[in-house]
């Protein structure tokens, strides 16, 4: 039950909002009534074969204080809400998850076999320097024999391993322990939690311990409209869709507290925004008419993909990265490369992997600029939206992008220039341009209520083995379709409708492109097209105090389901326990051009096909699981054995 | 078959009864007890009504009160009848348009109403659309007045057997008149009005931490025969949702009321089918609230304001005192037959054409829920609310028979523009007052 306190709020943070609202400050020295609620919360996540996965205890604060008017502000007030968190899953199963997780690793050299040795060789043991200059007389060879202690086989696991074989592709080891503990592979300023980063999420250097902090001001106008300043940390909502985040991307989302599943009101990651509103109310033809102005001036925040340390990371992509950004520092074996895709491998540093992370700092061409047109006009709610961004995601750029420190391995040489379709990426964020709209109406006929939202965006980039920096630019048009419609079954429940939600999100590439090639399909690894279908079915017993609910989702081109029932009890005003299992059915990792057969270095990875005649560079097809498999997998095929029984337990006060 | 059905229902909108009303019709109508209060034999002011003594005063009860203190679930205290009289202004609009006002010729048509009480005639048995004109009379009701809210509104969730407080959600509701307005500036419309709505309805959660925030609008429309609009921001979503007419006769946020209950009625006209069934002097639950028992625990604030207090069985029933009073009984089942509810059987209060109480039957016909409304005169309430000629709703008590369970409404209805303007009934204030 939320509370009534009356006190003087802190100086420091009346004054730190309202200077950045350019207001006077009238509260200090006067006291009123400020409201807060709060509770804390205890997680338990069990994954079944990794035991448990989160242990995470939650207190969160919420006070909002009216204040006294200033000026032509006639209301004025002020909101916050603190949130820490202490998740004792990196104490509790450190094997998996901690300071002693990982191990050795194994990885995979198919053609070893014929030549009278094992298939799997352990990181460090594929073809290095020594057997390359032996066998082709490149005495000047940049691989390895031994990565020795800078690289050691330990605290390692098999990228992509909780999910499939190495299945003839693409392998490497991938360091998991957290980045106090083991340093390799971790990027700088991205996705390199140390323990305590995980332990404690918000105790970070964006101060996150801060979810939100603003103030609202708004002052009446002479033609009966308001106008209204909101600025501070706060996140800004656009859209009408579940799950699906089509047009609310102005905060970017951290996917590390649980995949895609929690609500996105605790996994957006709140910004330090200015919004502006005019609202008009009635005017014209329109019933509510409003018009808001977005400027996010925080420094940029990437979405947070998990780590590789951590029990969530989306797509497993943390994992990739991490490999990687190991492999462009200190080297790796990687499975199934040399020989034409039949060899393990060990490359050396800064030959593949990822060099760097460019995250864009803070300046004002780096801001975030939007508005959006909302109104009702008769039966019809709508919005018009429009955003320019940056990509809250990273994106890949390779090739020869990546110039002045490349080495190309067969010579040892410096490739200043870079290499085209070389697989060494610099991780980037570009700016993304986005117009949208939304709408929702109310079918009498079918008593269901219909919400639409649709975005078109350019400036997005897709992994593409067609391009010879391995990237391309493609505009995208995605839109959610979703039907609410509550349903009175009176043999259940003779007073409560039970609720079927469905909605279909669909995502189309309007640039991609893909090739027939020798070995394989070429071109983009992301799906061209692709849709989302989920449905949520939810009933109330017990005065709304018991409430089971089946969520379902599923990917039809990755072919991946999750099915998620879930039963919430309300003790009473204070206790909730939530009780969830999180189960996925499908076919799990998909295979893509892995660049293997890209041919950078002629005549050394030349394999002979049509592709790579006349010494041509590009991908002759060669496919595997890794390590783009994943963008057509999906968050739900790439999790797919991620089945959880999950607990929560919380005590509002 | 339906040309016979029209053809009735033109002719009883256009009968010399509907016609020949006259200012003493709406002396009657507004003054009832003018001449004097009802009378019933045996029955006195400060007497109690008890199991012992139910079976004499059978006749005066609805059927569910009756039950309850037959089971002696409840004992009703005997108060005198009052005048409550409504607001002069609202009075004058109707003496302007008498013997305008007619009905169209569907239900949920009407012509010539735009403020003021539709129909002051006694109801006929004998006219087939007299229920109808009584339902047009509550919805074109003084009610609320032009514009009010309820602040603070606390719901108990109540296990009727034990007695057990299972939910106490504290809301804030707020009315709007758009049009058919006679008291407060502006008069008689609002402008702009778009889509011509006739009324709003806000609602505002403000505990338990999981429901706060949520927050409902209702935009009900002149033309009673377009459909409300109604929008719901959820505050773990941060966003609107349009509802369905499924929710709006669903268990709102788990209780024991839909949104359909709301002020005994919450709907369109031409959702029901209404059939007049009778005039009778019953007890009611029209009290004086600064005279009765409070409840000292569950509100307090600098004003000194206390809430109803409640008891019985379960804590399900208002403690209060109950006048008897002229009733009109109403009984409306609903067009759609997948409507949960087979039929009402409302008790309209004859003088302010409020609807104190309502007995709700399953579609199978067995009793389900009964509703109480608890109205205080305005002059013994809140001293703002003096000489504002709103009957006050006061107390609520909707209980489950059949879930033996009920929920109970304690409130601080409070006259007062300034609480209810008209930017506080827009889409965007949802998502500008949530987070």
């Amino acid at each position: 039950m939320s509370k009534k306190i009356t006190t003087r709020l802190s100086a420091l943070s009346v004054a730190v909002t309202a200077a950045m609202a350019g207001l006077t400050v009238p509260a200090l020295g006067q006291a009123s009534e400020t409201e807060w609620a709060g509770f804390v919360e205890n997680a338990t996540y069990i994954r079944d074969g990794r035991g448990l996965t989160k242990f995470r205890n939650t207190a969160q604060a919420e006070w909002s204080r009216q204040l006294q008017p200033v000026g032509a502000f006639s209301e004025v007030s002020f909101h916050g809400t603190l949130r820490a968190t202490y998740d004792g899953v990196y104490d509790l199963n450190k094997n998996e998850f901690g300071e002693d997780a990982g191990g050795s690793v194994i990885i995979e050299s198919v053609g070893l076999p014929a030549m009278g040795g094992p298939s799997f060789v352990p990181h460090g043991g594929g073809l290095g320097n020594t057997a390359v200059a032996g066998a082709f007389g490149l005495t000047n060879n940049a691989f390895v024999d031994d990565y020795g202690s800078r690289n050691p086989n330990d605290g390692m696991i098999v990228l992509g391993e909780e999910l499939h074989e190495q299945g003839g592709g693409v392998a490497f080891g991938v360091p998991v322990r957290p980045c106090d503990v083991d340093s390799r592979g971790c990027l700088s300023g991205y996705l390199d939690q140390d323990t305590d980063d995980l332990r404690y999420p918000e105790f970070n250097d964006r101060w996150d311990v801060l979810r939100e902090a603003y103030v609202d001001a708004t002052m009446d106008l002479d033609s009966g409209s308001q106008l209204n300043f909101r600025v501070g940390r706060q996140q800004i909502v656009w859209g009408r869709t579940d799950l699906f985040r089509v047009l609310d991307v102005i905060n970017p989302v951290d996917y590390s507290r649980n995949n895609i599943y929690d609500e996105l009101e605790d996994i957006r990651i709140p910004m330090w925004i200015l919004q502006s509103e005019l609202r008009m109310g009635p005017t014209g033809v329109f019933d509510d008419l409003n018009w808001s102005v977005m400027w996010n001036f925080d420094k940029f925040r990437p979405s947070n993909l998990g780590s590789c340390s951590g029990a969530y990371n989306i797509l497993d992509g943390a994992c990739f990265f991490r490999g990687m950004k190991n492999l462009w520092d200190n080297g790796g074996t990687v499975a199934n490369f040399a020989g034409n895709g039949t060899l393990a491998t060990n490359f050396g540093p800064h030959q593949i992997g990822i060099r760097d992370v460019e995250l864009p700092s803070w300046s004002l061409a780096n801001t975030q600029l939007g508005t959006k047109l909302e109104g009702v006009y008769r039966d019809l709610t709508f919005s018009l939206n429009a955003l320019t961004y940056r990509s809250q995601l990273p994106s890949l750029r390779g090739g020869t992008t990546i110039k002045d420190q490349i080495i190309n391995p067969f010579t040892g040489e410096l490739q200043s220039d870079g290499v085209p379709y070389l697989i060494a990426f610099d991780m980037v964020f570009p700016r993304v341009n986005l117009i949208g709209g939304s709408m929702d109406y109310y079918a009498e006929g079918i008593d269901t209520v219909i919400r639409m939202e649709a975005a078109y965006t350019e400036g997005e980039e897709f992994a593409d083995t067609l391009s010879k920096d391995l990237y391309s630019e493609s505009d995208v048009f995605r839109f959610v379709i979703g039907a609410d419609k509550n349903i009175m079954i009176p043999a259940l429940n003779k007073s409560r409708a039970f609720l079927f939600s469905a909605q279909i999100f669909g995502e189309h590439l309007l640039d991609h492109r893909a090739e027939t090639a020798t070995l394989g399909e070429t071109g983009f690894a992301a799906w061209k097209s692709n849709h989302i279908a989920t449905l949520l079915m939810k009933g109330w017993w017990m005065n709304d105090r018991l409430s089971p609910q089946l969520i379902m989702a599923h990917d039809f081109r990755a072919g991946a389901t999750a099915v998620a029932p879930s039963v919430e009890w309300l003790a009473d005003d204070n206790w909730k326990v939530t009780l969830t299992a999180n189960v996925k059915f499908g076919d799990g990792a998909r295979k893509t051009d892995d660049c293997r057969s890209c041919n950078p270095y002629d005549p050394f990875t030349n394999y002979g096909t049509a592709e790579h005649a006349g010494g041509t560079a590009g991908s002759a097809g060669l496919s595997g699981f890794e390590p783009t498999g994943r963008f057509r997998s999906g968050p739900i095929g790439m999790a797919q054995r991620e089945d959880e029984i999950q607990l929560t337990v919380r005590y509002r006060f | 078959m339906m040309k016979k059905a029209y053809l009735s229902l033109a002719i009883a909108a256009l009968s010399p009864t509907a016609m020949a009303v006259t200012l003493q019709d709406v002396e009657n109508s507004f003054y009832p007890y003018k001449n004097g209060a009802p009378q019933v034999d045996g029955l006195s002011v400060g007497m109690v009504i008890n199991k012992d003594n139910v079976e004499q005063f059978k006749a005066n009860l609805d059927p569910a009160m009756y039950r309850f203190i037959a089971a002696g679930n409840y004992e009703m205290k005997v108060g005198a009848t009052t005048s409550f009289d409504l607001h002069p202004n609202y009075v004058e609009a109707t003496k302007a348009r008498l013997g305008k006002v007619k009905l169209g010729e569907k239900v949920g048509q009407i012509e010539g109403a735009d403020a003021g009480r539709p129909f002051v005639a006694e109801p006929d048995m004998n006219d087939p659309r007299a229920g109808e004109k009584l339902a047009w009379n509550f919805k074109y009701g003084y009610n609320w007045g032009d514009s009010a809210a309820i602040m603070p509104f606390y719901w108990k969730f109540r296990n009727m057997g034990t007695g057990k407080v299972e939910r106490t959600l504290k809301f804030n509701f707020h009315f709007l008149n758009y049009t058919h307005r006679v008291n407060q500036d502006p008069k008689p419309a609002l402008t702009p009005n778009p889509s011509n709505l006739f009324r709003g309805t806000y609602v505002q959660v403000v505990e338990p931490f999981d429901v706060k925030n949520t927050q409902l609008l209702i935009h009900r429309y002149e033309d009673d025969l377009k459909r409300d609009n109604a929008y719901l921001y959820l505050g773990f979503q941060r966003r609107v949702r349009r509802l369905s007419t499924g929710q709006v006769t669903d268990a709102f946020l788990g209780s024991d009321i839909m949104i359909e209950d709301f002020e005994g009625y919450n709907g369109r006209i031409s959702d029901m089918n209404w059939s007049y069934k009778g005039t009778r002097n019953i007890l009611m639950p029209f009290y004086n609230h600064n005279d009765m028992a409070l409840d000292t625990e569950t509100h307090k604030d600098q004003d000194g304001y206390q809430v109803v207090a409640f008891t019985g069985q379960g804590g399900c029933f208002p403690d209060i005192t109950w006048q008897v009073r002229k009733v009109y009984e109403l009984e409306s089942a609903s067009v759609d037959k997948n409507h949960p509810i087979g039929k009402r059987s409302h008790f309209v209060d004859a003088q302010t054409f409020t609807i104190p109480r309502t007995v709700s039957y399953d579609r199978k016909g067995d009793m389900w829920k009964t509703f109480t409304i608890g109205q205080s005169h305005p002059d013994f309430h809140l001293p703002a609310n003096k000489g504002t000629g709103v009957s006050i709703d006061d107390s609520f008590s909707m209980i489950d028979l059949q879930a033996n369970h009920c929920t109970t409404g304690q409130f601080k209805g409070q006259v007062d523009p300034t609480l209810s303007p008209a930017k506080k009934f827009t889409v965007q204030n949802l998502r500008a007052s949530g987070r």
